[in-house]
């Protein structure tokens, strides 16, 4: 089952005007109907779609609210098939094996998901039904407004019939169009040794894809009980909590998992409230969830849960349960001088840091555009997906302080004292002394934005014995906003 | 820049090549004596602790994180930020990759100390800012716990000083010196650092460090005997 506006699915969306959102890449992930017979296609750069259509409106990706927003949703659906796997937010996997018996044919099966969503007044999905997952997912996207079921009827041929661009490599689909192979079936036609031979791993994987033989569970000795548990007393019922148990959890699956050297493909989180609900849901993934991904999924699903939106969790949670499925050997490959022991170590002393001092204080920063040094730092919580970066990086940003930023930028600049003589610095007050100014540089001109009430400043590099400093001059007086330590 | 830029920049103040020795005897800046040294990579071992002392200004953040670039190779650098002052791309400049920093901002003495064990504990290199109500014995257990989990560990207190004996390697500021900037041309380009180090490695012998800054590429070691034969850290 398949939204392909999913993400475009938020009160913001502004309607009749062209829209995209992005990812924290700045890459376009989707886009609207307007937006898209302007020139803007999914996977182009936020700013190459600016530019084939300069009054598009952009939006930025917020996966926790998609999730929740989905939430109602798989909880309609699993009053059809006992159990949903979300993907993502507007993708999610419904197993037919049991509910094609009971409803009596796929077609009924589908028709009845589909009445279930009419029901509910959801529009705009797509549902593909076939042998397995990564087929099915192509018969989704086949699907139209006009027809939204596709059903395949013969696997192999349908298969054979897809483009290799399906195949998610993009040197390896190069390469086989250069060789002439156009088609899945082309690729399933070649003997797997060669294959493999000519293009190792990701070779095998494309001619499993195109062979449909789909991703298989690896046997392997899995622990008798690799579930975790986590018991509330008082029950939990805040998000922060949620998210702090979430990766807690996470982590320790991912650990019992990895001393076996499996991963996780799928994993079942099970909640019981206080007042004795339990609730369950089952999400998958094609790439094994590595400890981000699955605690990410956890946080989602627990917020969705203590949302008030789809009912809440009366009284809170008294118990959370993960259950990790179909473990593949497919693990995650360590960096040469990394362990999985120090990995683990590491993520449990920032854990309970974060515990110690609060979420928001263990934090991440990338680099970004701006004028200013605090503006060119964007900050994340540790163990978080960054968020879009606000200014460009590669934009010219003119005006901006050159060289190096200083090493200590206070958050609220306090006040500097600087003697001036026609216009030049010649003293600065440090503390009780007034230390002279050896040289300086400067000014930068920051014409603010007017329109929002900031005002023009002035930067100056200031030297002296005691070390250099950055300060702003506005209105006359002047403010510390770097120490170069 | 070049190293014959850098020295005019730098006039009447030596620059040592790389892979040269330094004239042994010769003098300071200051009038110290300087030891003869190599060419280097500025780093510390895992184990060691150094702590850097100085008022803000004289390029202790930048010290103290160059010290520990090289122990980010191996896993994440965490900073322990008292002022919640720190602009993370002095790390970056230093060779700490974005993903390898994290900063946890404690401002609260009372657990201050709890915090900084914890990292301490569990990540390979931690730059750690001291506020002023740190306790002697809390220093001392947080070194011996660097040397027992062998985490690289930088001691930067806020205000005042580390008692005797904590550290492996003790940095005092001692002036700093800028290129670049003339009266309202130019800009801040490099720097030179001076340090008085004193103990276990420096053989417990007071010396003159210096360092030179160009912003953007790591410190080097230009004199003192805090340096270790190239591609091998100090301690």
């Amino acid at each position: 089952m398949w939204f392909p506006d999913w993400r475009l699915r938020r009160p913001d969306t502004p309607s009749g005007e062209p829209c995209q959102v992005v990812d924290d890449r700045n890459r376009v992930i989707a886009c609207n109907e307007i937006a898209a017979t302007a020139g803007v296609a999914i996977g182009m750069q936020r700013r190459s779609a600016e530019a084939v259509c300069p009054t598009v409106v952009t939006l930025a990706s917020d996966p926790a609210a998609e999730a929740i927003a989905f939430e109602p949703i798989l909880g309609a659906m699993e009053a059809v098939v006992p159990r949903v796997e979300p993907t993502e937010p507007g993708l999610a996997y419904i197993p037919l094996d049991g509910a094609v018996a009971y409803y009596g044919g796929e077609t009924a099966t589908a028709e009845r998901i589909a009445k279930e969503l009419d029901a509910i007044d959801i529009d705009g999905y797509r549902l593909g039904v076939a042998v397995g997952p990564f087929s099915a997912r192509q018969a989704a996207l086949r699907a139209t407004a006009a027809n939204p079921i596709f059903i395949v009827d013969d696997e192999a041929s349908f298969l054979a019939s897809l483009d290799v661009s399906v195949i998610d490599h993009d040197d390896l689909v190069a390469t086989f169009r250069w060789l002439g192979i156009r088609t899945l079936g082309e690729v399933a036609g070649l003997p797997r040794e060669a294959v493999v031979s000519r293009f190792g791993t990701v070779g095998l994987h494309a001619h499993r894809v195109a062979t449909g033989e789909q991703r298989r569970t690896t046997p392997r000795d899995v622990p008798d009980d690799p579930r975790v548990t986590e018991l509330f007393d008082p029950p939990l019922d805040n998000l922060e909590q949620a998210a702090f148990v979430s990766r807690s959890l996470a982590s320790r699956l991912i650990e019992i998992a990895h001393d076996t050297g499996a991963v996780p493909h799928r994993v079942e989180i099970d909640v019981e409230a206080a007042d004795g609900t339990v609730r369950s849901r089952t999400w998958r993934t094609a790439d094994p969830f590595d400890e981000g991904s699955l605690a990410e999924r956890v946080r989602w699903q627990l917020r969705a849960w203590l949302d008030s939106v789809s009912g809440g969790l009366r009284g809170g949670l008294v118990r959370i349960t993960i259950t990790p499925a179909d473990l593949s050997g497919t693990g995650r490959q360590l960096g040469l001088h990394e362990d999985a022991a120090s990995a683990a170590e590491v993520d449990r002393a920032l854990v309970q840091t974060q515990a110690l001092v609060g979420m928001d204080n263990v934090l991440q920063a990338r680099p970004q555009g701006g004028r200013d040094p605090l503006d060119r730092v964007s900050w994340h919580r540790w163990g978080e997906e960054p968020s879009t970066l606000e200014r460009d990086l590669d934009a010219p940003w003119r005006g901006r302080v050159p060289g190096s930023p200083p090493a200590l930028t206070p958050p609220e600049p306090p006040r500097l004292e600087v003697e001036w003589d026609t216009g030049m610095p010649v003293r600065v007050r440090l503390g009780s002394r007034w230390e002279p100014v050896l040289s300086w540089a400067g000014p930068w001109r920051r014409m603010g934005r007017w329109w929002l009430g900031e005002e023009a400043a002035d930067r100056y590099q200031l030297v002296t014995s005691a070390g250099a400093f950055l300060c702003e001059v506005r209105d006359g007086l002047a403010y510390l906003t770097g120490v170069y330590d | 820049m070049t190293t014959a830029e850098l020295a005019d920049r730098f006039r009447g103040k030596s620059v040592v090549q790389p892979g040269e020795v330094a004239t042994p005897g010769a003098s300071s800046p200051r009038g110290g004596s300087v030891s003869p040294v190599h060419q280097g990579t500025w780093g510390l071992a895992p184990g060691r602790t150094l702590s850097v002392v100085g008022p803000p200004g004289f390029g202790l953040t930048r010290v103290g994180l160059a010290a520990l670039a090289d122990q980010s190779r191996l896993g994440p650098v965490a900073y322990l930020d008292v002022r919640g002052w720190l602009c993370p791309a002095a790390a970056w400049e230093v060779g700490i990759e974005a993903h390898r920093l994290i900063v946890v901002r404690c401002d609260n003495p009372v657990p201050w100390a709890r915090v900084a064990a914890t990292l301490v504990s569990g990540l390979r290199a931690v730059f750690a800012e001291v506020p002023a109500g740190a306790k002697e014995a809390q220093l001392r257990k947080l070194a011996m716990l660097a040397k027992t989990h062998r985490t690289a560990l930088v001691l930067r207190p806020v205000h005042g000083d580390i008692p005797a004996g904590v550290s492996y390697l003790r940095l005092e500021a001692a002036g700093v010196d800028w290129a670049g900037a003339g009266d309202g041309h130019g800009r801040l380009e490099g720097r030179r650092l001076r340090f008085q180090a004193t103990g276990k490695g420096v053989r417990g012998m007071t010396t003159t460090v210096e360092f030179e800054d160009h912003g953007t590429d790591p410190l080097r070691v230009v004199s003192g005997l805090a340096i270790a034969p190239a591609g091998h850290a100090i301690g």
